[in-house]
């Protein structure tokens, strides 16, 4: 499933895995286009899942398409998909920050009450007009647990489906599909009554 | 659980188009140019042509080409002496000690530990980055390497006369079958072994293994260093233990293994974070039910 992000940026028709092998045989643009195609899912996702730490967004950016360039001869396209691999391994990268780091990031933590709050139901946000409230939908996805945010990001953004965001994570499907759906459900409530304010 | 969780949702629209509006394109097109610049300069590990058999045939050739090069180079820094006697049979590896130190640093990548010992999640996806197929670096050759022309027989002799009785005992072709065997299969011992069974580990260095373990989600070797007696909860610099470890990395096995072990989820660190608060933030309900959060 390609929903979103990625939906606009496939139309170029060669495979993930065929431009993969193009590179390992020495064709810089093949990497080139592959890096388009991810560039943005990838960096936002690593970017959100920073946070307030995102100052090091470039850098594991950076080393995640470092590592997809030097291993691209590990990447078996039968047993995953390129985005699964690419996430796989900027997720880990973000891993690393966090521990290196001591993991600041997890100062701020959320109150975990709001995993039991019913979902509101209804999307406060049909079309988002403003700078503002972009911005305010994106703190709202920052201020997501660590595991929701990273599964709602690679859904959104990316399109990655459940098996892949599964994959990526290393967790089952139906763990994959519940940080969606209380992702969903708290961003829905922190973003309640945003709409009449600026639409 | 509905199929809804499974399709697009107007939340992830409010999102996208939110990104889109802070997205910077400069910002993007100098980002686009440092990677692509970056990557230029780092080759990819192996060719994704070069098979595996083929490498594990080079690889031996290399290791031969290795021994054969550090024989002629002790041959050529140490000084004959032809007119010694060989040494005693009780002076061991008196030649073959310096061939060793020298050469097996630069003994083949094949030969060589995985990269960087990477944080693997406990539950591994089906194609872990930046682990296997490292055999053969882009500066290696696909095929492998003719092997080096023999010494001259000079050199040949004088290395014979300097080799200790066990070389001297076999043939020069054996000393050289033996040296590769040294290099191949002395790099091939696993790190985890050697982890497990180093002798006198101070307490304080069992316990950062611990945190270590903890932190890779090793649950094996959490288990065997909670057996050799290492407290649980031993605190590093920073006031965290295994447990915070293991549960900032997000490895529930290991977790679950620490809790069983007694492992505190309510210790601080200095930060004021535990092993719980810490849990809560991240929001993994696989991390929950390890730790009997759900409640």
């Amino acid at each position: 499933m390609r929903p979103l992000g990625l939906a606009l940026m496939e139309s170029d028709p060669v495979d993930d895995a065929a431009l993969l092998r193009a590179h390992g045989a020495g064709d810089p643009q093949a990497f080139a286009r592959l890096y388009d195609r991810y560039d943005p899912s990838c960096f936002q996702f690593i970017r959100r899942l920073l946070g307030a730490h995102g100052d090091a967004a470039e850098d594991l950016h950076q080393e995640t398409w470092i590592a997809i360039a030097r291993n691209a001869a590990a990447f078996d396209p039968a047993k995953s998909s390129f985005p699964a691999w690419l996430f796989t391994i900027a997720r880990r990268k973000v891993w690393d920050h966090f521990r290196r780091q001591k993991v600041a990031v997890l100062a701020s933590a959320q109150d975990d009450a709001a995993m039991m709050i019913p979902d509101p139901g209804q999307t406060p946000l049909e079309q988002v007009q403003s700078r503002e409230l972009a911005q305010e939908i994106v703190a709202a996805v920052e201020a997501l647990p660590l595991e929701q945010r990273g599964a709602f990001v690679m859904f959104a953004q990316a399109g990655l489906s459940l098996e892949e965001i599964a994959q990526a994570t290393g967790v089952a499907v139906e763990t994959a599909k519940s940080r969606l759906r209380y992702a969903r459900a708290k961003l829905r409530q922190s973003l309640s009554g945003k709409r009449s304010a600026h639409v | 659980m509905s199929d809804h969780d499974a399709t697009p949702d107007p939340m992830d629209k409010a999102y996208v188009q939110a990104e889109a509006m802070l997205s910077d394109d400069a910002a993007r097109a100098a980002r686009r140019a440092r990677v692509l610049a970056a990557v230029g300069q780092a080759a990819p590990e192996a060719a994704p042509s070069t098979p595996r058999r083929a490498w594990a045939r080079g690889g031996w050739l290399v290791a031969a080409s290795v021994a054969g090069v550090s024989v002629l180079l002790a041959t050529q820094i140490r000084p004959p002496i032809m007119t010694e006697p060989p040494p005693a049979p009780t002076a061991p590896a008196a030649a073959t000690a310096p061939i060793t130190a020298e050469e097996i640093p630069a003994a083949p990548p094949a030969a060589k530990a995985p990269p960087q010992a990477s944080p693997r999640p406990s539950r591994a996806p089906a194609a872990p980055p930046e682990a296997p197929a490292r055999e053969a670096p882009a500066s290696e050759p696909a095929a492998p390497p003719a092997p080096p022309p023999p010494p001259p027989p000079q050199q040949v002799a004088r290395t014979r006369a300097e080799a200790p009785p066990p070389a001297a005992a076999a043939p020069s072709p054996a000393m050289d079958a033996g040296l590769s065997e040294l290099v191949v299969t002395g790099s091939r011992i696993p790190p985890a072994e050697r982890r497990i069974s180093a002798p006198a580990a101070s307490p304080a260095s069992l316990a950062t293994r611990l945190r270590a373990a903890a932190a890779r989600g090793r649950t094996a070797e959490v288990a065997a260093l909670l057996r050799r007696g290492v407290p649980v909860d031993a605190p590093d610099d920073d006031g965290e233990t295994a447990l915070m470890e293991a549960v900032r990395a997000n490895h529930p096995d290991a977790a679950a293994l620490l809790r069983r072990h007694g492992a505190s989820l309510d210790l601080k660190s200095q930060a004021g974070q535990s092993a719980r608060d810490m849990a809560r933030t991240l929001g993994d309900p696989d991390l929950d039910r390890a730790l009997d959060l759900d409640d």
